[in-house]
């Protein structure tokens, strides 16, 4: 709709009204959709903040700031730790796919991908019979951080492939040439070049993440419930109370906040004056 | 200052033979033009110099010095590219700056040198843009004044211009040339444009299939064509099939020439040594070197041909005339003045006076 609200603008005086009324359109067909995708975050911050007699109040959210701290805590390490597990996995596989001769690449591909097309239940049944056959380490952080790792690293690593794929070998050949290493040419000229790719695998990264809940439904322990578990945990628990959508409205405030920061300072800064503009 | 030597180099991908038994000495500050069509093995045989690509046979020397082994960020070598290359998240000195800064220079020289490169390239004031800002003929000279920041040995021009509108090509082939003579470094540049390698060459390699075909000054190759792939790609040449009839020695330091019968046509050409009577050949004359005569009598000199005109085009500052001879039409284009006498003339019998001819072997005629 963007390209259309910026229809070129008639030379004419006489069908400017013209133009005026498609604008308008085009802007309010976007914000009718907004609006709708919107509602049930909206209603969920209007039932946090009254209570049932119909009074407005904060009141429902001291208890956000109480015990519900350190399931947002919590959620927030297992993330950061999570992604940064991804990139360190991703980085040098989409390497070894893009540029080395591998045979069976396409299948190989797939086969990578398969825990992004498997249902989080069967991804949960799994990984529980797995943790306690084989590695014991049920309900720990460690065994929630590798069971978010299985199912996300591919939100990294595509990305990451996409970028590769499309970064010239010649960027890489210019620093070779100029007297640069393997290392330094891939830490100064082509890391900072993947940036798009990477900033895009981080933002899937976290918003899925930060979300998961049905996974960890499967393999959390008393001592490592999520903020997501938790919002879960407390419908059932207390019912739809205040408090409940207070949770909810903050962690979806937390997840709306982190992703256009990130757009405002990684977005735009590595998308510009990069090879793709 | 380098010399640089490839001894017998060969490059093989798989079933095919990119680069097939090259030899070349280049002299320490030579300016040097790999000249061929698109796939003819100069990229291969410059990314082989460059360290980007190793020979399947062979050895690459500096200065004496094999540095097959030796990895492309420790040849000191600066390569342009077809495209610029500049990196695209770094400011235009910080790319300046980058071969400098990876070999650890001390900043201030650094910033000395990036300067004295802006300078150079009269981009002074460019410094803090980033390439994406700039024009393409500054990009390019951008890339210039890179690949001459770390003082290479040598430097290497992949196609540099070919990405750049023709006005721009035509003033930064001889910026190219002159950055090439202050700096008197040896250089190797790759193209398939023959003015641009007639313009700023010392010496021209002409390429074709992988292998060195001729190499000379442009002397050399546009007026002694040695093969036939040389005489049909450098410049516009009429091809005549014949046979050897006679060699005709020249006094003392003069070249040797042969006569060459095609039909009943009569040819006197230079001889490029390897030539016996009765080796199926073929005489090569250029367009600019054959004289339009209006006469119409019997003719037994050699290299005076009968015809009849069959087409004129007025080109503007040249005529082109196509004569109808003995079975071949032949093409002449005449200047100056006189051209413009020709334009009502179509239908006539004439003579054409044909000057240096070349005469090389017919490699098809004789492998069949």
């Amino acid at each position: 709709m963007a390209t259309l609200a910026g229809a070129p603008v008639g030379r004419e005086r006489r069908i400017f009204s013209f133009t005026w009324l498609w604008n308008a359109l085009a802007h309010g067909y976007v914000w009718a959709w907004l609006g709708v995708f919107a509602l049930p975050f909206l209603a969920t911050l209007a039932y946090s903040l009254r209570t049932p007699d119909g009074v407005w109040t904060l009141s429902a959210y001291q208890y956000v700031f109480g015990s519900f701290k350190e399931n947002l805590l919590l959620s927030v390490q297992t993330t950061i730790i999570t992604i940064i597990l991804n990139l360190l996995i991703s980085i040098p596989a989409a390497y070894a796919i893009v540029r080395a001769p591998i045979p069976g690449k396409s299948f190989l591909l797939s086969a990578l991908n398969l825990s992004l097309y498997t249902p989080a239940a069967v991804m949960g049944v799994s990984l529980v019979i797995a943790y306690a056959f084989l590695f014991g380490i049920p309900q720990t952080m460690t065994g929630l951080i590798a069971a978010y790792v299985v199912g996300t690293f591919p939100l990294m690593l595509v990305p990451i492939i996409v970028a590769l794929r499309d970064l010239p070998l010649m960027f890489e050949e210019a620093a070779r040439t100029l007297g640069a290493t393997r290392m330094q040419s891939f830490f100064r000229i082509e890391l900072p070049l993947l940036g798009p790719g990477i900033s895009a695998g981080i933002l899937l990264t976290f918003v899925i993440v930060f979300n998961e809940f049905l996974v960890t439904l499967f393999i959390a322990g008393p001592g490592t419930t999520t903020a997501a578990l938790r919002v879960y945990n407390l419908t059932r628990t207390a019912g739809f109370q205040p408090s409940t959508a207070a949770l909810a409205t903050t962690m979806q405030l937390v997840s709306f906040v982190v992703v256009l920061l990130f757009f405002r300072f990684f977005g735009s800064r590595y998308l510009k004056g990069t090879y793709l503009i | 200052m380098t010399r640089v030597q490839l001894l017998d180099v060969s490059k093989r991908f798989g079933q095919t033979l990119a680069v097939d038994h090259v030899n070349a000495d280049i002299a320490d500050g030579e300016f040097v033009t790999l000249l061929g069509p698109s796939g003819c093995g100069k990229t291969t045989t410059l990314r082989m110099v460059a360290g980007l690509i190793d020979p399947t046979a062979g050895q690459i020397q500096f200065d004496g010095q094999a540095v097959n082994a030796v990895p492309s960020h420790r040849r000191n070598i600066g390569l342009a590219f077809q495209s610029h290359a500049l990196f695209p998240h770094l400011s235009v000195a910080r790319n300046i700056a980058f071969g400098l800064e990876v070999k650890r220079t001390p900043k201030v020289d650094v910033q000395r040198r990036v300067a004295e490169m802006l300078d150079m390239v009269e981009l002074s004031e460019y410094g803090a843009r980033m390439p994406a800002q700039l024009s393409g003929g500054q990009q390019q000279r951008v890339a210039l004044a890179r690949m001459l920041a770390t003082d290479p040995r040598v430097l290497l021009f992949d196609e540099p211009l070919s990405a750049l509108d023709r006005n721009l090509r035509d003033s930064l082939k001889y910026s190219i040339l002159d950055l090439q003579r202050r700096t008197k470094k040896t250089a190797i540049y790759v193209t398939h444009d023959q003015s641009e390698a007639f313009a700023i060459s010392d010496r021209i390699f002409v390429m074709n299939d992988g292998r060195i075909e001729q190499s000379g000054t442009q002397l050399d190759i546009y007026l002694r064509p040695r093969t036939e792939f040389v005489a049909n790609f450098v410049g516009d040449n009429n091809a005549i099939a014949g046979e050897v009839t006679a060699l005709v020695h020249g006094a003392p330091g003069e070249p040797s020439l042969v006569d060459v019968r095609a039909g009943r046509m009569r040819l006197r050409g230079l001889n490029p040594g390897n030539l016996r009577v009765g080796d199926k050949v073929l005489a090569f004359v250029r367009p600019e070197n054959i004289d339009v005569l209006m006469e119409s009598r019997e003719s037994d000199e050699p290299n005076l041909i009968r015809g009849r005109i069959a087409q004129i085009v007025f080109e503007g500052p040249t005529v082109r005339v196509i004569v109808e001879t003995d079975g071949v039409a032949i093409r002449a284009t005449a200047g100056g003045l006189g051209r413009l006498t020709l334009l009502d003339q179509e239908r006539r019998d004439v003579l054409l006076r044909l000057q240096e001819v070349t005469v090389v072997r017919d490699e098809s005629a004789t492998a069949a």
